[in-house]
């Protein structure tokens, strides 16, 4: 039972590759000044522990991580980044001064302590291997799955707590609730008729039209210019293009009759 | 083992009663969010709550003299545990009074009357003028009460895990749904759980190395392992440093307090009240039993951290509350300071220890959650009035409440004659025993400066003129009466006649293991 | 190879993480580092599963997955709660709460 396993050359080939591959995604994770680079990272270390799941004789965890942390969890971070904004930066935690320094010199010192503690810990310890564990319930899932539902059942059952409160929290905090009744379609569209307002389409720069860009106003018959020919906003902004005198002195003439 | 056979978990489903009432009631009133009407939710979830925690009180006295471990080992069901249920089912029951208070605000209870409404907005507006309320803080509520039960009757790292993130998921949403000053109370969930979740970070990572050491979770299991190996080595104290590091953040010691002054203040009163209260008992429960069960065999090495640590805690504690401004941030640092007291008991690692560790751990809970309650009474054009220059005077201008405030200062400052000096003295006692009389002597030195700024309150309340504009004392309606009068109560009679409860711990002085 | 390599790998990654934590300022940077951080705890706790040769630490992580998609629904709804306030409600400072 106590025979120590010797991993293959490959073992060692999939761990150099991935496990750099997982620290240079937690690297660049923590050094992206934007927060979607490094949600883009920290995928990356993700599906590289995936990997070292399965090597390290857990296939089910490993799919699992790819399904529920890159899949749904950076899927979740990476929405959330587009909702708050791509380029956000913004700084939302308190942070004193020298912090950052200090905070670098306590995580160094914590890598140090942790490395040479489990360095000088771990040398000379054995491994056992599941291949006896998995095959007493004939796999890794039954095994799991027996461990879930007899040791860890309570457990098991609280975790049913937590989603539950995930839904409701999430709900309470984003939902929008409407305090008068929602116009319906039919509603919405009486409102547009009978409130006087422009039922059909806004102008467009048609005929007399001088230009193709969104900002030129359409020219009427007379030579001045249709207000609602150019989108609200632009309006607003007082932001609509001014137009050749050329071009209305031409329209004047066309529509007096003359040709061009 | 055979392939292909189950034998399924034997769970004694009397044991855990408590737990299972209190969690199904709380599925039980999703449903409620979900298929009552608007207007008849806050009556159906306030019976459903109140009554669920008298019925869960009602199994834990039924069954006091119950010493089991249950469910494959994962919950054990013993004195400690059944103290510390009683204590949270009974503070819980408080902390829903307070929450259910509406009418010391105008515009209605403690809770924002839409939390996904933007404050300020016209939507913000129209909610809180038709009089709205968010109900569904009652689920919320009891999932993290069922949480904090699970957390103190946990026997083994995972489900120690799990029912830390019970507990706490759903206070980071209650931290941040405060009617006034909303900002604010955003800001403090935001704090809150970005650190909660970093501690919960260095609580799982040290659990996996005591996995690694011992090759369980289970607490009782890596005890074995610790007699079992000649050599203990870093992974055994690298493991145990990290899960307690995870386990001080909770209980807001020092150097992990950083969180707590914040989402005190930001948080509303009655959850702040709530929250300070219960969630003390039990992370100090947890830590307890991890400390006694789990690594009694080693306290040699896990005592000179816990020394520094406690007094860190109650230096920083005491001497940053005496600079406070805001009430709600010196009860904060208060807090902090309690905390280093009670982990003398901790450190203690006697069956004297333990009991005087309940029972500081029962007197801190009702002084608390009755001090904010005083909090969320006193008022001013509107809100709350935390700023103590607000105070000045109170005492004269309202006696009773300048009374009862008073009485709880004088507990947390540990004046004879109240539940706090009972409290002190026993762990004192303990630690004495124990043979740490160095850190007596630091304790003792550390409660003579917490003394200050809880007698400091008491001068302003009493001595000052009244200032420019003085907080008036707001008429309670019965929730928040009862939570005060049982908070002053308790406090007062703990002080006077502590025999019974002194006894009731006595005899929940071991951990099953 | 020794598999105990895993765990140093797992010692190296929760300390970026923690560092993240302590170093960034951006809300969802942090919370990242913080999940960075529970992956290691897995890593660990599926090597030493290994290790030992019981699948209880494969449980243990796979539980840990859950709880973390749980905690990060919570943690973003709490964001971009703050989000949403900030950016309609025009605040001032950028943190109300200090010391």
């Amino acid at each position: 039972m106590n025979e120590v396993i010797e991993p293959n050359l490959g073992e060692t080939l999939v761990f150099w590759i991935c496990g750099g591959l997982a620290v240079v995604g937690a690297l660049g994770m923590v050094i992206s000044r934007k927060a979607v680079h490094s949600a883009l990272w920290i995928a990356l270390t993700m599906i590289n522990l995936a990997i070292l799941y399965v090597a390290n004789s857990a296939p089910f965890l490993g799919m699992v991580q790819v399904v529920v942390y890159t899949g749904a969890v950076m899927m979740l971070f990476l929405f959330v980044l587009m909702v708050v904004g791509v380029d956000s930066s913004d700084s939302l935690i308190e942070t004193i001064k020298g912090q950052r320094v200090a905070a670098l010199l306590l995580g160094v010192g914590l890598t140090i302590m942790l490395v040479a503690g489990l360095g000088a810990g771990l040398s000379g310890a054995g491994t056992i291997g599941l291949d006896a564990a998995n095959a007493a319930d004939g796999g890794n899932v039954q095994g799991l799955a027996r461990l879930m539902f007899s040791d860890y059942i309570i457990a098991f059952q609280a975790t049913g707590a937590l989603l539950i409160t995930a839904a409701v929290g999430a709900m309470v905090l984003t939902h929008r609730e409407y305090w008068q009744p929602r116009k319906s379609q039919r509603e919405l569209s009486q409102d547009r008729f009978t409130d006087g307002g422009h039922p059909g389409n806004k102008p467009s720069p048609g005929v007399y039209a001088r230009h193709n860009a969104v900002d030129t106003p359409a020219l009427l018959p007379d030579g001045s210019t249709s207000a609602i020919s150019i989108p609200a906003p632009l309006r607003a902004r007082d932001d609509a293009r001014a137009i050749d005198v050329n071009d209305i002195t031409n329209v004047r003439r066309l529509t007096e009759g003359e040709s061009e | 083992m055979n392939t292909g056979t189950f034998n399924p978990p034997e769970i004694d489903y009397l044991a855990i009663a408590p737990i299972l009432i209190i969690f199904g009631t709380a599925v039980l009133s999703v449903l409620v969010e979900a298929f009552v009407g608007r207007t008849a939710r806050r009556p159906v979830q306030l019976v459903l709550v109140i009554g669920s925690l008298l019925v869960a009180l009602y199994f834990v006295i039924s069954q006091a003299g119950t010493r089991t471990i249950t469910a494959n080992g994962a919950l054990v069901i013993d004195g400690p545990a059944l103290v510390l249920w009683g204590a949270l089912l009974v503070l819980s029951l408080l902390g829903a009074m307070l929450m259910a208070e509406r009418t010391l605000d105008p515009s209605g209870d403690v809770f924002a009357a839409r939390a996904a409404a933007l404050p300020g907005s016209e939507d913000e507006r129209q909610f809180t003028q038709r009089g709205w309320v968010q109900t569904e803080v009652w689920p919320l509520f009891l999932f993290s009460v069922s949480g904090m039960l699970m957390f103190v009757a946990a026997n083994d790292l995972l489900l120690m895990f799990v029912a830390l993130e019970v507990m706490s998921l759903p206070l980071y949403l209650l931290a941040g749904m405060a009617r006034r000053r909303r900002l604010l109370s955003q800001e403090s969930a935001l704090k809150y759980f970005l650190l909660g979740a970093f501690s919960s970070a260095f609580f799982l990572y040290g659990a996996s190395l005591l996995y690694g050491f011992s090759g369980t979770v289970s607490l009782p299991g890596i005890a074995e392992a610790i007699s079992a190996k000649p050599s203990q080595g870093p992974l055994l104290i690298l493991g145990m440093a990290l899960l307690v590091v995870g386990l001080l953040f909770k209980v807001g010691a020092v150097p992990f307090h950083q969180w707590t002054p914040d989402v005190y203040q930001g948080a509303p009163s009655a959850v702040t009240g709530f929250m300070a209260a219960t969630v003390k008992i039990a992370a100090f429960g947890a830590l307890l039993r991890v400390m006694y069960v789990a690594f009694g065999g080693i306290r040699w090495d896990w005592e000179p951290m816990l020394w520094v640590i406690a007094i860190l805690t109650m230096f920083v504690g005491s001497i940053v509350a005496l600079v406070q401004t805001d009430i709600k941030r010196m009860l904060a640092y208060s807090s902090i300071a309690q905390s280093g007291f009670i982990m003398l008991g901790v450190i203690a690692a006697s069956a004297e220890g333990l009991s005087a560790s309940l029972f500081y751990l029962i007197a801190y809970g009702f002084g608390t959650i009755g001090a904010f309650a005083v909090i969320s009474m006193v008022r001013q054009s509107g809100g709350e009035a935390t700023s103590l220059s607000a105070w000045a005077g109170l005492g004269r201008t309202s006696p009773v409440i300048g009374a009862v405030f008073a009485v709880f200062m004088l507990s947390l400052a540990g004046i004879p004659l109240t539940s706090g000096f009972v409290a002190k003295f026993g762990v004192f006692a303990a630690a004495i025993e124990s043979g740490d009389t160095w850190l007596v002597i630091a304790a003792v030195v550390a409660s003579i400066i917490a003394a200050f700024f809880y007698v400091r309150v008491i001068v302003l309340m009493y001595f000052s003129a009244p200032a420019k504009e003085p907080a008036v004392v707001a008429v309670p309606s019965a929730f928040t009466t009862i939570a005060l009068a049982a908070g002053v109560t308790v406090t007062v009679v703990l002080g006077i006649i502590p025999q019974p409860l002194l006894e009731l711990v006595a005899n929940a002085d071991v951990f099953l293991r | 190879m020794n598999p105990s390599n895993y765990i140093l790998l797992s010692a190296v990654l929760f300390s970026i993480g923690a560092i993240g934590v302590l170093v960034r300022r951006n809300a969802i940077i942090v919370f990242m580092s913080v999940e960075l951080m529970l992956n290691a705890a897995n890593l660990s706790f599926v090597t030493f599963a290994r290790m030992n040769g019981n699948l209880d630490g494969q449980v243990v992580a796979f539980f840990v997955m859950v709880v973390a998609a749980a905690e990060v629904v919570i943690g973003l709804a709490i964001i971009v709660t703050i989000f949403r306030t900030r950016r309609s409600a025009s605040i001032d400072e950028p943190s109300l709460l200090k010391y």
